[in-house]
């Protein structure tokens, strides 16, 4: 016969056996996620910056003088600064604790702005998406990708492996990677420099009169893809590639000063308007038609 | 202009660029085209740096990181017994110190583009195949060096994301095969330039890589 002693220990063995896997089971879920919104009253050309180690920026313009932030949070272990420095709005997510694990520092942002307003992103995973923006833009990765769409200005876009794709950007276009692939679709800048390791680059849309356009990769694929209106000097080189090419270009006119080395094609198409230079050192470029 | 005079001369620029300028450094300033552009560069460097001190006297230390491993990467100054390359890291130190900090980026390539054709010598030495060899061999041995340094660096960064740490590993590893390869190319074919224009690109990648992730790893 058990003793009221000996009732009470087996009952709380009992009772520690069922409670003590629910608490470490609650223990490792994460803090709750939460949502954080800031409103920030900016002049014309506000300078908005976001430093976000893990996550997704969202940037979309609006016709709002002021800035808005919503941000969520992942967990409780990382922090979100925003404040405001005159016309510039500075935006950081902050580690809280020393032992934070990498998936609980994770935030992510919608944010509107005026769209004349100059960003500054750096966001090392996640995601950078940024529409109707006409302000300067300088964008720094290292595996986030990086997608643009109606935006104007002076873009600089660096990566380390994040993919870059850009629609119907205008102004000036900078963009670099390691091992990162670029698309870019119906552009209206005037100067695009691509350069690439490891990543495809494709180009489809107008070459537009009085432009620059040179995309260079060490391996994988250059792809532009013109229209029979287009207008454009080519200059195309792959040291150790091929270059497949689908335009009728006449000779240039002063082709005994252009270097040759590995397969190179150079040529006006139609008048020679825009000029267009694709090199690569060990992959395969294709000039072709555009349906 | 032989080599050991320009040498001699890169040996006193810190004295030049302060004011003290002996009647040999002028009479080798005068017969040597190279040594003439690399000061025109370096006094241009330092009337921007002037220029434009005041807004931001605080460059990221991630500038000179970057510089030091590119010149290393070139063959420059690994080189420890080099008292003119010394003295000319030194110069350039203390001027970009004081670069504020968009004008680092410019300034750093300006003075890559002076050091690298400075010490490459005349352009007749710039043809001669030896020398470039010589050069692309040396270069090749700090990168190698530098391998297991970086995989500890990125190691460090022990709270940094996975796909992070896999983006930084995969893209080191890319550039190392780049730079062999294209190493590999010029050495085949010395004259190509086309394939050294690649060769340094990849040296300019690997030291801006380098420098993303010690400052990734100083950020922890």
């Amino acid at each position: 016969m058990k003793t009221p002693f000996s009732l009470l220990k087996s009952l709380n063995w009992k009772v520690a056996g069922v409670l003590v896997p629910s608490l470490l089971a609650l223990s490792a879920l994460p803090a709750r996620a939460d949502k954080i919104e800031r409103h920030f009253k900016v002049d014309a050309r506000p300078v908005v910056t976001i430093h976000n180690p893990n996550g997704t920026i969202t940037v979309r313009a609006w016709t709002k003088s002021e800035v808005m932030v919503v941000a969520t949070r992942a967990t409780d272990q990382v922090a979100v600064d925003a404040e405001q420095t005159g016309n510039r709005v500075d935006i950081l997510s902050r580690q809280v604790s020393e032992s934070a694990s990498p998936g609980s520092m994770r935030a992510d942002y919608e944010i509107s702005v005026p769209e004349d307003a100059e960003l500054q992103i750096h966001d090392d995973s996640g995601g950078v998406n940024v529409s109707n923006v006409l302000g300067d833009m300088n964008v720094e990765t290292i595996a986030a990708d990086v997608d643009m769409s109606d935006v104007a200005g002076y873009l600089t876009v660096k990566t380390v492996g994040g993919a870059f794709q850009c629609s119907r950007c205008a102004g000036r276009l900078e963009v670099s990677s390691i091992t990162g692939s670029f698309r870019l679709i119906d552009l209206r800048s005037q100067y695009v420099r691509a350069q690439t390791s490891e990543g495809n680059i494709l180009f489809t849309g107008q070459f537009l009169p009085n432009s620059i356009y040179r995309l260079k990769n060490y391996n994988g694929v250059i792809e532009v893809r013109f229209s029979p209106e287009d207008s454009f000097d080519l200059s195309a080189t792959s040291l150790k590639g091929k270059v497949h090419n689908e335009a009728k270009l006449d000779p240039p006119s002063h082709h005994h000063f252009l270097p040759r080395f590995g397969n190179a094609l150079f040529g006006s198409y139609n008048s020679g308007r825009a000029m267009v230079e694709l090199s690569s050192f060990d992959g395969t470029i294709n000039i072709l038609k555009r349906n | 202009m032989s080599i050991v005079k320009c040498n001699a001369f890169l040996e006193q620029i810190d004295e030049w660029m302060e004011g003290e300028r002996s009647p040999a450094a002028e009479a080798h300033l005068r017969g040597c085209a190279d040594c003439r552009n690399l000061i025109a560069d370096l006094d241009s460097i330092r009337d921007t740096a002037s220029s434009l001190a005041a807004a931001d006297p605080e460059p990221p230390a991630r500038v000179w990181t970057a510089l030091r491993v590119q010149l290393e990467n070139e063959g420059l100054i690994h080189e420890a017994d080099s008292p003119a390359v010394d003295t000319l890291r030194s110069w350039l130190r203390g001027t970009l110190w004081v670069v504020p900090r968009p004008v680092v980026a410019g300034a750093y390539l300006v003075a890559l583009v002076a050091v690298g054709f400075a010490l490459s010598g005349s352009s007749s030495l710039r043809n001669d195949t030896n020398l470039w060899m010589s050069r692309t061999q040396r270069s090749t041995q700090p990168l190698s060096a530098s391998l297991a340094t970086e995989e500890d660096a990125i190691s460090a960064m022990a709270n940094a994301d996975p796909a992070v740490t896999a983006s930084l590993r995969k893209s080191l590893t890319v550039i190392d095969n780049d730079i062999a390869l294209c190493e590999k190319s010029v050495r085949e074919e010395p004259q190509n330039e086309f394939a050294r224009d690649y060769l340094y690109q990849a040296y300019q990648q690997k030291a801006d890589l380098i420098a993303q992730v010690t400052e990734g790893t100083e950020g922890q």
